[in-house]
């Protein structure tokens, strides 16, 4: 709309304080939809305060990362946004992540049911099992401490309790890493008790890499459980008759035992965690 | 003499840019350019929002969802009209929106003072409007609400209903009315 009419300042204040009849307003606004020169007027008397309170928020939300998708799934199951925000920055929670679990079980479930009835299932049954153990040692070493961790320093900076972090963290990395095994378990050849064995060595050992790490790097503690898991589920293996020993009654027990002296020990050494682990 | 897309520099701003120009900056993730988007447009959508809405806590609410809007919209302006017109139909649909959420909200007093057109007002309703000020301000103060949502915002008749809080129905039937009333005063 080309015209040579503008408001003036007193129309204008009397429309910014709301003091205008219906038709003199809805008219000025129709003008000010148009005219860039009466919306300056207006932007010179308007409130300050205001206007930079409402610009703090705007710029907030802008800068604000955007949610990933993983994130925003969380948020939508009902997660506290800054619970969904750490989670979704645990490098082993990504699909990558999840991608190597899914092949590396997935090679085992392949052996097993290229080999069924013989000798070399059990063998493949029993790698499925140790690595289904192993899965959420790695993962749960991979979710935090320096190095690893690219939200490290924002968890640290957080009121979160470090401590709490990890556990949440674990939690996840356990439950994800429990439903690919159990997916993997369902596409074994045969469907009995060792379904769901993997289930208490993988709890006992994850918390065993985690009560480890108060006194060594969590890389390194999850390095030194997998190695004495591979010698001694080898070792057990090899010199009694049954393959699956580790995963029967006695080592289930021994599985709990681990359990709960790890839980005494991450309890005991907490403080460990708030002061940013080991170095 | 001013114009869509006028050159305007000057209070607040130091940037010579359009409107259109601004917009395009914010489409490439300029925090600058929808800083000056803000600077300009924030102070008139206040007020216009604050004339539909009586809670000044949602109208800021509103104002801030609308630039985000524009921060990650800013792709879909295509140039279709008035920069200004672009984000008052973002802002007047996040308001809809708002008020939709709560459970009830209480819509603006139709009437806040006596309409008394003097001869002054008679000349800016003649500028803007023509005739067509001085019949809206006889209509009742319902018709013209209704007139104001569709008319002059831009609205949808359910959108309409939304803002005012009454049944779409009753929208159009007043509408209709409202018509009639401003084409028999105009004729």
């Amino acid at each position: 709309m080309t015209t040579t009419w503008h408001a003036d300042e007193g129309l204008l204040s009397g429309y910014s304080h709301g003091e205008l009849d219906d038709v003199r307003a809805s008219s000025l606004e129709a003008h000010l939809l148009g005219c860039g020169r009466c919306r300056e007027l207006l932007a010179s008397a308007a409130d300050r305060t205001s206007l930079d309170r409402m610009w703090s928020g705007i710029s907030e939300t802008v800068d604000a990362p955007q949610a990933g998708l993983v994130e925003r799934a969380l948020v939508g199951l009902g997660v506290r946004e800054h619970v969904a925000r750490l989670l979704a920055a645990t490098p082993s929670l990504r699909l990558s992540w999840f991608l190597a679990e899914a092949v590396a079980l997935g090679f085992a479930v392949w052996a097993a049911n290229e080999a069924v009835g013989g000798v070399r299932e059990d063998l493949a049954m029993l790698m499925f099992l140790v690595i289904a153990a192993l899965l959420p040692v790695a993962g749960v070493a991979a979710a935090y401490g320096p190095g690893v961790d690219p939200a490290y320093d924002i968890g640290r900076a957080s009121p979160m309790q470090s401590l709490r972090l990890l556990l949440i963290r674990a939690v996840a990395v356990l439950g994800a890493s429990a439903l690919i095994a159990s997916l993997g378990a369902v596409a074994l050849p045969s469907l009995d008790w060792r379904f769901g064995a993997w289930l208490l060595p993988s709890l006992a050992l994850t918390l065993a890499s985690l009560a480890l790490s108060t006194y060594v790097l969590p890389l390194t503690a999850a390095g030194l459980v997998t190695f004495v898991w591979l010698l001694v589920a080898a070792i057990a293996t090899t010199s009694s008759g049954d393959r699956f020993i580790v995963f029967r009654g006695t080592g289930q027990t021994v599985f709990v035992l681990v359990v709960a002296v790890s839980a005494l020990v991450i309890a005991q050494r907490r403080d460990v965690f708030e002061q940013g682990g080991r170095r | 003499l001013c114009s869509p897309g006028d050159r305007e520099g000057g209070v607040g701003t130091k940037s010579d840019e359009t409107d259109e120009e601004l917009l395009q900056a914010v489409a490439q993730r300029d925090r600058e350019a929808l800083r000056l988007l803000y600077e300009r447009h924030a102070p008139w959508l206040v007020p216009r929002l604050a004339r539909r809405c009586a809670d000044p806590g949602i109208v800021e609410e509103v104002v801030q969802d609308t630039f985000v809007a524009v921060w990650k919209g800013a792709r879909r302006y295509r140039g279709q009209g008035d920069v200004a017109a672009w984000i008052w139909g973002i802002g007047i649909r996040r308001l809809i929106d708002r008020l939709r959420r709560r459970s009830s909200h209480i819509p603006m007093p139709l009437e806040r003072s006596a309409t008394v057109v003097s001869a002054e007002d008679e000349v800016l309703l003649g500028v803007e409007h023509g005739d067509l000020g001085a019949a809206l301000g006889r209509l009742s103060p319902e018709l013209r609400a209704v007139i104001q949502a569709t008319a002059l915002d831009g609205l949808t008749t359910k959108e309409a209903a939304r803002l005012l809080d009454i049944p779409q129905g009753t929208v159009k039937t007043r509408l209709m009315r409202a018509r009639r009333e401003l084409r028999e005063a105009l004729a």
